[in-house]
């Protein structure tokens, strides 16, 4: 009998430690700090969470007005002294640059080869662009949102046909003005969407010169690529 | 007890036994379901939310260590000393190891790699480090973050002030980050972001000794 008791002392500690080790409950013994609600005070959202990937809505862009989608193959490198004939303004997948654009929350006050910008992309990133003669206002509109960001570039493009545009790896948003509330909407769907780009965890990091100098990047060419330039779909 | 009950006969007595050895088996089984209950919607009701200290920890704490790497990365290809040169390349390996692990969680729990909100910390409680603002949903910027005019002279320098600099920088990088650990150590709803804050807690406070003291070698001071 007084076996049986024992038995019966153990298994309900046993049963009572289990159960309340899976609480969830903060374990921080001896703090004297008061405990704070686990959830933030809940503000005013500036976006919908509407818009993040999720398992259920890989792409949601497809909620997005006037988002244009296109298939690319990714990996395919071209060498530094080449060019893509593209066949979007501004391109938004493809061959492209073995070496990447910084893209570090970088905003480039030139225009930068678009080669290097495109294997960006293929790393999760977001790259606005903008027509040279922008308001300087809205160009710091735009740079507020990318300055210090992880994952966005920012850069003019000269010759696109709306003032502002956003690429992700094979997807785009053309928009007039730096107000359109579509603009976060991209940003949220794509940023390092890891069912949309090619190869998530890759870097933002600038990998330096000689292959790619943030502080002094390879320029824009407004010339035409010429007819040894290599296809979108590669070499 | 028995012992009061001399006259019982054994057969009795088995009987009780047998009984109460039963009445234990239902009750050990029924607990074990019980349990089993408990713990699948326990394990299902856990999921981090949005606006859980878990996922706002992960989400921020990776853009925390994303500057880092990136300034580790710099130091590690541009210094000439060997001893800078090794604590960047652990302090690059170490985070983006434990970006992977936030990274991971964070596909786990459905939610994005970063906050599609503008602000950072909107997970802290508000007002009770001082450095949340209620009505903002945030910070502009986590504490000990450089800014890019910041990592751009860093790419400027070369030699010792490169050493000093990206030395200086990380001491404040490591110290800012403390306070998201602390909190993340303290609040999170799971053990894994628990573990992992508490463990850059003690990381970086040990590696902030470390920082100090190599800046102490070359005749500088904190920024």
């Amino acid at each position: 009998m007084n076996r049986i008791a024992a038995l019966v002392a153990v298994a309900c500690v046993v049963l009572t430690g289990c159960t309340t080790a899976e609480q969830g409950k903060p374990v921080a013994a001896g703090t004297t700090t008061t405990k704070a609600p686990t959830k933030a005070p809940t503000s005013k959202k500036a976006v919908s969470r509407e818009f993040v990937p999720t398992e259920t809505t890989k792409d949601p862009t497809k909620k997005i007005d006037g988002v244009v989608a296109f298939d690319y193959k990714p990996g395919l490198h071209i060498d530094p002294t080449k060019r893509v004939a593209y066949d979007k303004a501004p391109p938004f997948g493809g061959a492209h640059d073995q070496a990447w654009a910084a893209c570090m929350g970088v905003v480039y006050p030139k225009a930068v080869r678009t080669e290097s910008i495109v294997h960006s992309l293929e790393h999760g990133a977001v790259w606005i662009s903008y027509e040279p003669g922008l308001g300087e206002d809205e160009v710091k509109a735009l740079a507020k949102r990318v300055d210090n960001k992880p994952y966005l570039l920012m850069s003019p493009y000269p010759g696109q046909d709306t003032p502002i545009s956003l690429q992700s790896w094979g997807r785009q948003l053309k928009v007039d003005s730096a107000d359109d509330e579509r603009i976060d909407q991209f940003i949220s769907a794509t940023l390092r969407n890891k069912y949309l780009t090619p190869e998530p965890g890759a870097s933002c990091d600038v990998l330096g010169p000689p292959h790619f100098d943030q502080d002094d990047p390879p320029p824009f060419d407004p010339t035409p690529p010429g007819a040894d330039a290599v296809p979108v779909t590669g070499g | 007890m028995t012992e009061h009950n001399e006259g019982t006969p054994e057969s009795t007595k088995r009987k009780i036994f047998v009984l109460s050895g039963a009445a234990l088996a239902v009750l050990l089984v029924g607990a074990a379901v019980g349990m089993l209950i408990t713990l699948s919607v326990v394990r299902q009701a856990s999921t981090p939310t949005a606006e859980s200290v878990d996922v706002g920890f992960a989400q921020d704490m990776q853009v925390h260590h994303l500057q880092a790497v990136t300034m580790a990365n710099w130091a590690r290809d541009h210094t000439t000393d060997l001893s800078v040169k090794s604590l960047a390349f652990d302090i690059e390996q170490t985070q983006l190891g434990q970006i992977g692990a936030m990274s991971g969680w964070l596909d786990i729990w459905g939610q994005p790699e970063q906050s599609p909100e503008p602000g950072y910390m909107a997970w802290m409680a508000a007002g009770s480090h001082g450095h949340t603002t209620e009505a903002s949903g945030g910070v502009r910027a986590m504490p000990g973050m450089a800014t890019s005019q910041e990592i751009a002279k860093l790419r400027t320098l070369t030699g010792r002030e490169l050493d000093v600099y990206f030395l200086q920088l990380m001491l404040r990088h490591h110290a800012g980050g403390l306070d998201m650990a602390r909190y993340a150590s303290e609040n999170a709803a799971t053990s894994q972001v628990r573990n992992l804050s508490e463990k850059i807690l003690k990381g970086q406070a040990n590696e902030i000794k470390v920082l100090e003291s190599m800046l102490a070698e070359r005749g500088a001071k904190p920024l």
